[in-house]
């Protein structure tokens, strides 16, 4: 027994020597942890996390670090796959957590993992930024104390959107609602029609096994329910893009549109000409001039489409840097005060920072980002409006 | 609903589906009736086949028909390196097959992650435009399949009836040791055949990409069509995965136009195993 | 055929003698039990809670293996033994240890319920009809939203007990359970009975003929299988506190067949040594995601070319190797 307590306090003391032997390092490295499905049919969502908060990480680093304080922070990220499911979700939470010593993450994207990191985090005090349409990742017992939710989820989009279409185009009375029944779907069906029916009109739904690409079945169906919108909302891009060329084959002609998504790029790309006309939900304007940078730093390191949600991730890391400087310090009970006391903060892509969320969700942990709704026109996106989802 | 415009669309919507779904089940059960290989690499030589069809029409802008062909060949001919590699280990044990193959299957899809990276992309269409008769709409491209399929569908029954290559891979599909004790070289014709069903599964892969998309996880559902499929028309039967294609097209077809997509897998899947139950053997299959 | 065929089919030549054999049980739980005070690392517990309960599963589906049946569904016992035990927590209120076994006996019950009529089909047939068995009751947790919550799933499940709500308590009542599922599960094969599933495999007819009530016996073990993956489920929801359809998919089923695929299929040490390579592997390979899977793809594909019996056929050739060695030396 002595000879074991010997060795782990040789052990423990090896470290304590190592950091008084090094002065002449004087920036520490500040851990950032990253979930986010990294196989299977979410990677890009998972690229999107990596991707944003590396691009924000590789900013400060070259700006000479973070300073917190009156120290001098290297940022890493340090990110893990979750599979897009629970235990995923929970064992990559619990690595980051106990095994690398991290205190922020950033991520996860969807609904499961994201369920099940919150409790994990919270009892660790942990700080959370992340994604997920499940509004018991805000709403629950323990109150969120240490999670917010960095990206819009349908319920802060939704309303706004439908209203802009009920004063834009008044003709429009029965939608189709299509969604896969798999998480996303499935929570923002309820709060989704319920949007439409306040706004005056008719909806008519219909649900599909995730992984399906043949729909013209379920088009053939909608059709003979005379509807003047199909709504592809929550749809990943590239079902939204074949629910969009199936249903214009099988001869539907009026309105398509997407509360949701975005995935404007790969529409266009699956369904060519047939995708003219359509509306978007939009998170970004990459053609915007304030994107540019953005564009050129990504394009710099990377090549292929941008993943919309990248610009969000960014941001978010950006935000989460401006509130350790704010606080003077990284303990995260400090760090969380004075994230929830950023208001105005610009970090460059999303306008001034607003929370938000307190009558939804009971706690105002909702960042409310302005979004665009864009019209497909000549094989390209425009923006037609912006928004900016109610502070409630 | 029940008018004779959307019967009629389902009846179209039903043959385009079958036409794809047979072709991708009968390499599989060609696979299981001669080697008794149960594939679960099956869907990631379609998708294969999906990316060869995408770099040879889409990238290099060759004619259509002989890019889906070089494709399909393409992809059979550097899928033999995998045979002598991975499959002959597994001839004739089923159970080992099925756990080595699924590790092919990842390790495949994987490595085109690394290689293609994981974004949907989409082939452009052969032909482009709908027909219209009355009120029935026929995309173009669904037609094209349907004439494709049959085509090769009638070259396949041609090869094994007509030819002596034919004969010998139904001798062994019956029995391998007899088959070999009447002098056909096995090895020769488990690689003939496993060439012809990846022939077929490649060139389904390139039609399926370019109808709907392309990724490196596009094989996982047509895998899992294939093996309903082939239950459901027997395993190791040729006319039993055609006879399944068709039913499970245009069951699928109708179920779904009229009763939504729930309703339609839980009724397939519960008739195929209420078939498995009552029938193991399937619509065709011998009776063990 | 050859000799390590029949070895495979029979299983014996991993018999181990006595006076080795408890010593290293002994060994092994003096391990499983001790480790957390030398490295505690809730991280490494969580690992180790993943690896215990996943013991459960895997030894449950080796009993159903044992009697010469494959079945492609057994995650789908586990949710439907996670769903049973959480619904009767939540919306009936009962104390959770109630939970676990009511979990247990509506997992038993499906059981009981299909057995009688799946059981009697051949190898290939019966992995088929559970594998679209397994798909239709995940349709179910999946559609049936307002029972189980849909995809969205059922979150805010609470702990076990409050006094063991840490993650070193979850793993020791973790650890308990799946020991006792292993000793029950070893103690059914090495008795009677088991020699008695054994002969239900290499020759079912000739059983019958010798009076062995088949379908009875398959069944009972069907049964006592899947409660006890039941049993997994409901551990397993109150260690996420939350569950959903992904939990149970045929990915999890096809986990559980690879552990026994892979680590032996025809004794006991397979499916226990299949269950740490599946939940460790990934853990140590985490820096390159695709590559990891590329890498896992590639040894399923070595493991079943070379062994396969079998990761546990390694030691059997081992031993072989040594007794020819030793053999020789003594002439």
């Amino acid at each position: 027994m002595m000879r074991s307590r010997i060795l782990r306090a040789v052990l423990l003391a090896i470290p304590l020597v190592c950091c008084a032997l090094a002065p002449a390092i004087a920036q520490e490295e500040l851990k950032i942890g990253g979930i986010g499905p990294l196989s299977g049919g979410g990677t890009a969502w998972g690229l999107a996390v990596q991707r944003g908060v590396e691009m924000a990480v590789d900013e400060v680093n070259k700006a000479g670090g973070l300073k917190v304080g009156e120290k001098t922070f290297q940022p890493k990220l340090i990110m893990y796959d979750d599979q897009y499911t629970a235990a995923g979700g929970r064992t990559a939470a619990e690595r980051l957590i106990n095994l690398d010593g991290v205190k922020f993450i950033i991520g996860p994207i969807g609904s499961p993992s994201a369920l099940a990191v919150v409790p994990i985090t919270n009892q660790a005090k942990v700080i959370v930024l992340s994604n997920g349409y499940a509004r018991e990742i805000l709403k629950n017992d323990s109150g969120s104390p240490y999670n917010f939710r960095a990206m819009n989820s349908n319920i802060e989009f939704g309303p706004a959107m439908v209203k802009w279409l009920r004063e834009h185009h008044r003709e429009l009375k029965k939608v189709a609602i299509i969604v896969p029944n798999d998480a996303t779907g499935q929570a923002i069906l309820p709060t989704l029609g319920g949007t439409y029916k306040e706004n005056g009109f008719e909806v008519w739904s219909e649900t599909y096994e995730r992984g399906t690409k043949e729909f013209m079945p379920l088009l053939t169906r909608m059709l003979a329910q005379n509807v003047d919108l199909l709504d592809l909302n929550s749809n990943a891009p590239g079902e939204a893009g074949l629910l969009l060329k199936q249903a214009r084959q099988v001869g539907y002609k009026k309105t398509i549109w997407q509360v949701g998504g975005p995935s404007v790029d790969e529409i266009v790309s699956i369904a060519g000409p047939l995708a003219n006309g359509f509306l978007s939900y939009d998170v970004f304007d990459f053609n915007d001039p304030s994107a540019k940078a953005f564009v050129e730093a990504y394009r710099a390191k990377w090549s292929g489409v941008i993943n919309a949600q990248t610009p969000g991730w960014y941001n978010a890391t950006k935000i989460l840097f401006k509130a350790m400087q704010e606080a003077g310090s990284l303990d995260t009970d400090k760090v969380r005060d004075s994230l929830m006391k950023i208001e105005g903060y610009d970090a460059g892509i999303y306008g001034p920072v607003t929370w938000g969320g307190k009558s939804d969700y009971g706690v105002a942990h909702q960042l409310l980002n302005k979004f665009w709704i864009t019209e497909v026109k000549d094989g390209a996106p425009h923006a037609l409006s912006v928004l900016t989802p109610e502070k409630k | 609903m029940f008018s004779t415009t959307v019967l009629g669309q389902v009846f179209l919507n039903g043959i385009s589906l079958s036409a794809i779904y047979i072709l991708i089940a009968l390499g599989f059960t060609l696979l299981f009736g001669i080697m008794k290989v149960v594939n679960f690499a099956h869907g990631a030589f379609a998708m294969l086949g999906g990316y060869a069809l995408y770099y040879l029409y889409g990238v290099l802008g060759l004619p259509y028909l002989p890019a889906i062909l070089l494709s399909a060949l393409g992809v059979a001919t550097a899928g033999l390196v995998l045979e002598a590699l991975v499959f002959r280990w597994f001839y004739q044990k089923m159970f080992q097959s099925m756990i080595g193959l699924l590790g092919l299957n990842i390790a495949i899809v994987f490595t085109c992650v690394v290689l293609f990276d994981v974004y949907e992309r989409s082939i452009p269409p052969a032909v482009d435009g709908v027909l219209v008769f009355g009120d029935l709409i026929i995309p173009t491209d669904r037609l094209l399949v349907v004439a494709i399929a049959a085509v090769v569908l009638l070259a396949f029954w041609a090869f094994m009836s007509l030819t002596s290559y034919g004969l010998a891979m139904r001798a062994a599909a019956q029995d391998v040791e007899i088959a070999e004790t009447q002098g056909i070289r096995t090895a020769l014709i488990y690689k003939l055949a496993f060439f012809v069903a990846i022939f077929m599964a490649a060139l389904a892969g390139g039609i399926y990409a370019q109808i709907y998309a392309l990724s490196p996880f596009m094989g996982d559902r047509p895998l899992m069509v294939a093996f309903i499929v082939v239950i459901l028309g027997g395993m190791g039967s040729i006319p039993g995965a055609a006879l399944g294609g068709i039913i499970f097209g245009f069951g699928e077809s109708f179920l779904s136009t009229f009763y939504g997509s729930a309703v339609s897998s839980f009724v397939s899947f519960g008739a195929v195993i209420a078939l498995l139950i009552l029938r193991p053997w399937g619509l065709l299959g011998i009776p063990e | 055929m050859s000799a390590s065929d029949t070895a495979i089919v029979t299983g014996q030549s991993f018999a181990v003698p006595r006076n080795v054999f408890w010593p290293s049980v002994a060994l092994i739980l003096v391990f499983l039990g001790g480790w957390p005070l030398f490295a505690p690392n809730p991280f490494l517990f969580t690992i180790g809670t993943f690896i215990v309960l996943n013991a459960i599963g895997a030894t449950s589906l080796h009993l159903i293996i044992r009697t010469g049946h494959f079945s492609l569904g057994h995650a789908a016992f586990m949710g439907v033994g996670a769903y049973c035990c959480v619904l009767s927590v939540t919306r009936l209120g009962l104390p959770p240890a109630l939970g676990l076994v009511i979990g247990m006996a509506g997992s038993a019950l499906l059981a009981l319920l299909i057995g009688p009529v799946v059981l009697r089909l051949t190898g290939k047939y019966f992995v088929l009809v559970t594998f679209l068995l397994g798909e239709i009751i995940r349709m179910v947790f999946v559609e049936w939203t307002s029972v189980t919550g849909g995809s969205n799933g059922i979150s805010g499940v609470p702990p076990l007990h409050p006094s063991l709500a840490s993650p070193i308590a979850t793993y020791y009542v973790c650890l308990v359970a799946s020991v006792a599922c292993v000793a029950l599960c070893a103690r059914i094969l090495s008795s009677e009975i088991g020699r008695t599933i054994d002969s239900i495999r290499e020759a079912e007819k000739v059983a019958e003929c010798s009076g062995v009530p088949v379908i009875r016996l398959k069944v009972s073990i069907f049964v006592l299988a899947c409660a006890l993956v039941g049993l997994q489920g409901g551990l397993l929801a109150f260690f996420l506190h939350y569950i959903d359809p992904t939990s149970f998919s045929m990915v999890e089923s096809l986990n559980l067949v690879v552990m026994n695929v892979v680590g032996g299929m025809y004794s006991l040490g397979g499916p226990l040594i299949g269950t740490v390579f599946i939940v460790a592997l990934p853990e140590l390979l985490r820096g390159y995601v695709e590559l990891q899977r590329v890498f896992f793809g590639i040894i399923l594909i070595g493991v079943m070319a070379a062994l396969p019996g079998g990761m546990v056929e390694i030691f059997g050739r081992a031993r072989r190797l040594v007794a020819t060695e030793m053999n020789r030396t003594v002439r």
